[in-house]
């Protein structure tokens, strides 16, 4: 499946420079498809019938009405699967369609395929299941208990998915050697990714027997393999096909939808299937971010040198592991912050419940544990009597240190340097004017947070990509991404990549988006990783092409010129080759012509180096990514008002200070970590999600609250641009470096403003009127 | 589900004969969402758009007729509105969102008669009254009696509205609407306030008409407080004294937005802005 970008401009790529993106154009005009978009011709309606209850036995699913309504061609259950019929990466245990228990609301019973959506909706309807309710656990705390009812019996912890602790140091006993300690409990709230396309594809049979499909997804590789067992059915008997996304954030990585299409296809007698959840259904479906309770105690000697930390972290994952253990992983590593302190005991543990499935979601559970360092910081910072800033600088990892989970910090560490170009900025210099500045009834504050997030899947999971690319016949580069672009623009960076290379425009290149047809075989689009390491492999095809391109060039040129020539007499130009010396130029598509297939394709496999330290505790969560070894790090500010009437909170103002390696493309990257920091925004103060026993209350977007464009700030980004070694032209990620500091950011400055925190929760103007109320605060002048 | 674009009111009126089950349809923005949610829908929406009379806005000598079928973006952009109502000039600028204001009309907030629609309180404090139309003749009512619960009009099978009524306000007057949501814009009130205030040269309150919004079933009036503030200075202190007051007096709901403890706050705090103003 080949798709082609408009450029906006021709112009040579060049790293560093900012440019739109390639993919700007037709997505404004409407031109580009994304999965929801594809409506085969003759396609049927695919839709699913959804648990009515948390935790319950199915004693009879009735689907013989349903059956025979004219216009339904295939009811499906779980009888109808062939394989183990279960998904998952590291824990296979989520039925694609449910087998005997549904242990969350709306999990999959059964499958309808239709010739309209409106029959569709009927033959769902006409399904009857009958359950036998069972206890449930909506509670991560009572779902530890031995008296808590399981959820997936025959597991060896009960419903805790996995558990650890790491230590350094003396651990908690250094405690009782701080000078000054402060304690803060910190709980965070799940978040939706409410992208705006929701789950969607098309599949279909084609006659050898392969299901293909076209999908929303990050994962388009991993999808073959987890489908294939699931299903029985040999992994290369799956094509899938990963059209631009519109928008994902790691809602999309693994399987959403394409179970249930690859199943229906089966049964569609080669017809197209087609399904995309409506709102309501991708809020009871979908995967969210996992809510955390989390309890610090941090200690730092007289000069305020950091020295202890105890802490405990406990995450909910719903109803199926999905990536909780990999989650638990990440939260637990950047649990101490980007500081050194060499003490330490960190707890975690990720359980079961009845609630709906947490997941991925950008950050990947750093902004929770951030949220829980860095308050602790400000709090000791201010017991201690330190500056904010000061006191973080002070403490700040730098390159060759150990971060509080004993990582070796061997890449390049950027913190400080971060940290000190906030200090000299005009919203921290002038901080107290704006606190002494706020109109009637407002209060003004200003809020801060330093934090760091690791690039990759860490020592065990290979991070690899396989990067192709082409000189086509007619002389124009076909850049081959094997990796979902899911709206973060790292499809552009390829071409860019590869046209600062080659030396040419958007105008003579084109992308072919993931298709397990044609591109080859890389990882997700995730982990910060995803332009990091694509990044690699496609330098690394580009270079050999290119070296191809210039020694069939030289031959032509030597034939000319009648002479000896040197390769470095010649330079790649848009669309041509020309000799310097005698000025002479042959256009690509010549060089093209005398090349045949196998030398026009170049490809090139890279795979991320690892941290190779051994550690010696939190052996349990080496699998899942521990330690890392490139990280990249912000520092943020935001300045805020509070009305103290009605409690509504305002971001006035939002400082990115960001250290992600060096800048391919400043645009692009400026989206990044705005997009990032707005989606933050959400998590900290609107997007107030609310479970009733495992029951979604916000289920649309007239109830689950997304910041407007109104509700955000102008942002200001500064980048420190250090180059690291492992990144292509010295990058590093930054796909979610910048969502994770701002909740932390803000509830510092809500809790500088009122003078207490609030520790529960979205930080909604209820509880903000209530926390000045009790603060004696409220309807101050 | 047929829908139709009747050209004069008697057209109408006939459409209502045909199909006894239509419903009115003018921006859309409430219906749409409703027929969504509810799936029952009606065997025919009659659009208001080429309707004359629901689409203009008539400048009298004490008064000023509203069409019902006047966008919130048209009605911000009247200068007579910003210089004679501000208050419910602040309101269409906060309700919902450019789409919205553009599509939404006001006959559409007022027929939705939801405690939380934007445009109720400041009509409620500007002493509107609604003039319905139907087989029966027309007749203008005030907007208290024309809203009579959540949701729920006076309007019987076949009657609509065609216009909104509202006197000019003294030229001295002062007029403000507070409205707290979850967020900046596309946000439905948890808790509003509109107030018309007029004040004697001695600074005392010769005329205060208040009206709160999602704070009770239907608009709130607190003849109580009214009374309580007229002949009196406003200060911090008075608006603290009647917002108590007020707060007794409405009867906020919990719900997915808010709770009904903090409506009652914000009942009363949003009293507080009137001395800021
Ligand atoms: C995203 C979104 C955000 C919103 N935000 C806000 C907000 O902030 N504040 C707010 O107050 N509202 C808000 N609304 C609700 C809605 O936009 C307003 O109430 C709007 O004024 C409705 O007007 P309309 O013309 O679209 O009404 P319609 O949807 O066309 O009609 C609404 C009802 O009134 C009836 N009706 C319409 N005209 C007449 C008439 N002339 N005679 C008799 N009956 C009639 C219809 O039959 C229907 O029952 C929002 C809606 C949406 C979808």
């Amino acid at each position: 499946m080949c798709q082609s970008s408009r450029p906006l401009t021709s112009a040579p790529s060049v790293i560093g420079q900012s440019a739109p993106r390639a993919d700007a154009l037709t997505k404004v005009t409407g031109e580009e498809r994304y999965a929801t978009d594809y409506y085969p011709e003759n396609h049927l309606w695919a839709g699913i019938k959804r648990a009515a209850y948390p935790h319950a036995r199915i004693t009879s699913i009735d689907i013989s009405q349903a059956k025979g309504m004219v216009g339904v061609v295939a009811v499906l259950t779980s009888k109808d699967v062939q394989g183990s019929n279960r998904l998952g990466i590291f824990e296979k245990d989520q039925p694609i369609l449910a087998d005997g228990i549904v242990r969350h609301y709306g999990e999959a019973v059964a499958l309808v395929t239709a010739e309209t959506k409106e029959i569709l909706k009927q033959a769902l309807a006409a399904i009857v299941v009958e359950y036998e309710p069972l206890a449930a656990v909506f509670d991560p705390q009572a779902a530890m208990s031995k008296e808590s009812v399981i959820l997936h019996p025959g597991r060896a912890d009960g419903n805790v998915l996995l558990s650890d602790e790491i230590s350094c140091g003396r651990g908690v006993e250094a405690l009782a050697d701080c000078e000054f300690t402060a304690e803060v409990s910190i709980e965070v709230n799940w978040q939706d990714h409410a992208f705006l396309e929701t789950e969607a594809g098309v599949a279909w049979l084609e006659a050898d027997g392969t299901i293909a499909m076209i999908a929303s997804t990050q994962t388009p590789f991993r999808d073959r393999l987890e489908l294939a067992e699931a299903l029985k059915i040999p992994p290369t008997k799956f094509r899938v096909m990963a059209p631009y996304l519109g928008g994902a954030f790691g809602g999309k990585d693994g399987i959403t939808v394409q179970g249930f299409l690859a199943l229906a296809a089966l049964h569609a007698g080669g017809r197209a299937v087609k399904m995309w959840y409506e709102r309501e259904e991708h809020f009871l479906a979908g995967t969210k971010r996992h809510p955390a309770i989390m309890k610090y105690k941090l200690g730092c000697d007289q000069q305020g040198m950091l020295q202890a930390l105890d802490c405990s972290i406990l995450m909910d994952t719903g109803a199926y592991s999905a990536m909780g253990g990999e989650v638990l992983e990440l939260a637990m590593e950047h649990a101490g912050g980007p500081y050194c302190i060499p003490n330490t005991r960190i707890k975690g543990a990720v359980v079961y419940t009845n609630n709906p499935i947490a997941s991925a979601f950008r950050g990947f559970g750093v902004p929770q544990v951030a949220a829980g360092i860095e308050q602790a910081v400000d709090e000791l910072a201010k017991t201690a009597g330190f500056d904010l800033l000061q006191f973080r600088l002070k403490n700040a990892v730098r390159r060759g240190s150990v971060t509080p989970t004993g990582v070796l910090l061997t890449q390049t560490v950027g913190l400080s340097e971060c940290l000190k170009k906030v200090a000299d900025h005009r919203l921290w210099r002038e901080r107290e004017l704006w606190q002494n500045s706020a109109p009637a009834f407002k209060r003004r504050g200003v809020g801060l947070a330093a934090c760091y997030h690791a690039v990759g899947f860490g020592p065990v999971i290979p991070d690899y990509a396989n990067a192709k690319l082409e000189l086509a016949a007619d002389g124009h580069i076909r850049v081959f991404a094997g990796v979902s672009d899911m709206g973060q623009g790292n499809a552009a960076t390829y071409m860019q990549i590869v046209g600062h290379i080659l030396f040419q425009g958007y105008d003579n290149m084109e992308i072919v988006l993931p298709d397990t047809a044609c591109t080859l075989p890389s990882c997700s689009s995730s982990a910060s990783r995803t332009t990091f390491t694509y990044g690699n492999a496609i330098t690394g095809a580009a270079d050999i092409l290119k070296e191809r391109i210039l020694a069939r060039a030289l031959l032509l040129f030597s034939f000319q010129l009648l002479e000896q020539l040197n390769v470095q007499d010649l330079v790649l130009l848009p669309g041509r080759i020309v000799h310097q010396p005698s000025g002479r130029e042959v256009p690509l598509q010549l060089i093209a012509g005398f090349m045949d297939e196998s030398e026009r394709i170049a490809t090139y496999s890279y795979t991320c180096p690892v941290n190779k330290q051994v550690l010696p505790t939190g052996k349990k969560l080496r699998h899942h990514g521990y330690p890392h070894r490139v990280f990249s790090y912000a520092v943020q500010l935001v300045r805020l008002q509070v009305d103290t009437l009605t409690g509504e909170i305002e971001v006035c103002d939002l400082l990115n200070c960001i250290e992600a390696g060096s800048v391919l493309n400043p645009q692009v990257f400026e989206q990044q970590i705005q997009g990032g920091a707005a989606q933050g925004i959400g998590y900290a103060l609107f997007e107030d999600f609310a479970l009733k026993e495992g029951k979604i209350r916000t289920n649309d977007f007239s109830t689950y609250i997304l910041p407007t464009a109104m509700d955000i700030p102008n942002m200001e980004t500064v980048v420190v641009p250090l180059a690291e070694d492992d990144g292509p032209y010295g990058m590093k990620g930054a796909g979610e470096i910048s969502i994770d500091g701002i909740l932390s950011a803000i509830a510092n400055g809500v809790a500088a403003i009122i003078g207490t925190r609030i520790t529960q929760g979205t930080l909604t103007g209820e509880k903000i009127l209530l926390a000045l109320r009790q603060a004696g605060k409220e309807a101050v002048r | 589900m047929e829908v139709l674009f009747p050209r004069t009111l008697e057209e109408l009126k006939e459409l209502f004969v045909t199909y006894p089950d239509g419903r009115i349809i003018a921006g859309g923005t409430d219906l749409l969402v409703q027929l969504r949610k509810h799936g029952n829908k009606p065997s025919a929406l009659f659009s208001v758009e080429h309707l004359e009379q629901l689409q203009h806005v008539e400048e009298k000598e004490t008064e000023i007729f509203i069409g019902a079928g006047v966008t919130h973006q048209q009605l911000w952009e009247l200068p007579i509105i910003k210089n004679y109502f501000p208050v419910l000039h602040d309101a269409v600028a906060v309700l919902g969102s450019p789409p919205i204001r553009h599509s939404g009309t006001l006959g559409g907030n007022l027929c939705t008669a939801s405690p939380a629609g934007d445009t109720l309180p400041p009509l409620y404090v500007l002493g509107a009254k609604i003039a319905i139309s139907g087989k029966t003749g027309k007749r203008c009512v005030p907007i208290a009696e024309f809203i009579q619960g959540p949701g729920c009009t006076m309007l019987e099978q076949g009657e609509f509205v065609t216009g909104i009524q509202i006197p000019l306000p003294a030229p001295q007057a002062f007029s403000a609407y507070y409205k707290v949501g979850k967020r900046k814009a596309l946000a439905i009130a948890i808790a509003s306030l509109a107030v018309m205030l007029e004040v004697n040269p001695d600074e005392t309150v010769k005329n205060i008409k208040l009206a709160w919004g999602s704070v009770g079933p239907t608009v709130m009036v607190l003849p109580e407080v009214e009374a309580f503030l007229k002949g009196k200075v406003l200060s911090d202190e008075i608006l603290s004294q009647a917002g108590k007051m007020a707060s007794l007096g409405v009867k906020p709901i919990d719900d997915i937005r808010a709770s009904a403890e903090y409506r009652q706050c914000l009942t009363a705090n949003l009293l507080l802005r009137i001395c800021r103003d």
